[in-house]
């Protein structure tokens, strides 16, 4: 008995190592429990949600679009559909075409959301053509939203943590909110008969995974990251002396989504 | 004297039952979690993060897929999701149980999908991001027929992997490229 008990108590330090490390490992997993059949575990793609209470009132998120790697694939949108189950002919992100002649004529087109990808190249342009750029569009999360301020029941609010969402069991469809976003990022669901919009995958972020269109974009186009961690890709790119603007800043809704390489003619 | 009171108190109770049902009616109406956070129900944040998830990670097909997820991890498809060809996992898998099967493109749609990005008629698509090929003059350029099929020389998860490794055969890779067995 005393031999055990010795023997315990030298590897008891050993024990504590071991048990430690296993747990600090164990958090850094989100571990899905599969009815019966064990578990799958995804490594977390967004550091620091998961393994500790989240709080709310001190997260801050950024979104950042780099226009410079676009390549208008479409990956975005068609996760975003399957996703969310999003009703043909309406998008909750979508991925618009610019192009700029040599006289300054801006043309822009947008098949299908961009869902199918763009597949041929515009002929019906008389100019010669100066830039062409794809720029992906989504909801804003502005900071003051002007869509949560019109709707009258309280179906759409900002979070504490800056996302701003939809109470799809209150909300009455008035679509005061469609018309009052200057970014045109909401629809009316003609399932639901609701409002509707691009969350930035609210329930995917609270598990410490990326938002879909960030995780399927091939080219790193879509970025998302914690602002309160200064290690992150968006708190670099946002603290680089990159040209990063957002849209219609004069609507004054001080969005969190920020584009990197945006042109002046994109609206 | 009493009746000159009378419609004095009618009125005020009439106010104070008009003011109970007031108050009752807004305790019973008003969902219990409005006004947590703000001037919204806090039960509906809740509600959107446990919606269930449809898209997992690479890293979920792994765990049956071993043999595609180390040709895809290694080669330089890597950053393009599992999910975006063969469709969500959730279709799938469903509580670690078989539920569907997922697609997988054959003949014309491979090179449909390949043109998809690959495509150099498309202007905007930086260089430094995609490498992109014009048809049929690529066909042309390597000598083909011009009817192949896209992955006849490339493998799709890992597009140099054949190509690499049949350079590597005839002594025409060199360097570092040649040490990682032509991913």
């Amino acid at each position: 008995m005393k031999d055990v008990k010795a023997a315990i108590n030298k590897d008891r330090r050993e024990f504590v190592k071991k048990v430690l490390r296993g747990s600090i490992a164990g958090s850094l997993f989100l571990v899905l429990p599969m009815g019966g059949e064990g578990s799958i575990q995804i490594p977390e793609q967004i550091p620091g949600i998961r393994g500790k209470e989240y709080d709310m009132s001190k997260q801050r998120f950024a979104f950042i679009v780099d226009i410079t790697r676009c390549i208008g694939c479409g990956s975005c949108c068609v996760a975003d559909k399957r996703e969310y189950d999003v009703p043909d002919g309406h998008y909750r992100t979508w991925v618009e075409r610019y192009i700029k002649d040599f006289d300054d004529n801006v043309y822009v087109d947008c098949p299908n959301g961009g869902l199918d990808g763009y597949q041929k190249p515009r002929t019906d342009i008389p100019g010669k053509i100066r830039d062409t750029f794809f720029v992906p569009k989504l909801c804003n999360m502005c900071e003051r939203p002007s869509c949560v301020q019109v709707c009258p029941v309280g179906a759409t609010f900002k979070t504490p943590d800056g996302f701003v969402l939809i109470d799809k069991d209150y909300c009455v469809g008035c679509a005061y909110c469609i018309q009052a976003c200057p970014y045109s990022a909401r629809f009316l669901n003609p399932k639901t008969k609701t409002a509707d919009k691009c969350t930035w995958c609210y329930h995917r972020v609270r598990k410490g995974l990326l938002p879909v269109c960030v995780h399927v974009c091939p080219a790193k186009a879509r970025k998302f990251g914690d602002l309160n961690d200064p290690e992150s890709e968006v708190s670099k790119i946002l603290a680089s002396p990159e040209v990063i603007t957002v849209l219609k800043p004069d609507m004054g809704n001080h969005p969190a989504l920020y584009y990197k390489g945006l042109r002046r003619e994109v609206v | 004297m009493q009746s000159y009171n009378t419609h004095v108190k009618r009125i005020v109770l009439l106010l104070a039952i008009m003011a109970l049902v007031g108050y009752g009616a807004k305790k019973v109406l008003t969902p219990s979690t409005f006004g947590e956070y703000g001037h919204y129900r806090g039960a509906a944040i809740e509600k959107e993060a446990n919606r269930p998830l449809k898209h997992m990670t690479n890293y979920s097909c792994k765990s049956c897929h071993a043999f595609e997820w180390e040709i895809h991890e290694y080669g330089k498809h890597k950053t393009i999701s599992c999910e975006f060809c063969h469709g969500p996992y959730a279709n799938h898998v469903k509580d670690g149980k078989y539920v569907g099967r997922l697609p997988v493109k054959k003949g014309l749609e491979i090179k449909t999908l390949c043109i998809r990005c690959h495509n150099k008629e498309i202007k905007a698509r930086p260089k430094d991001v995609i490498k992109t090929i014009k048809m049929p003059d690529h066909l042309k350029s390597q000598h083909v027929r011009e009817d192949h099929i896209c992955n006849q020389c490339h493998h799709v998860h890992a597009p140099l992997r054949y190509i690499n490794r049949a350079k590597k055969v005839l002594g025409l890779l060199t360097g570092k490229e040649a040490g990682n067995e032509g991913r």
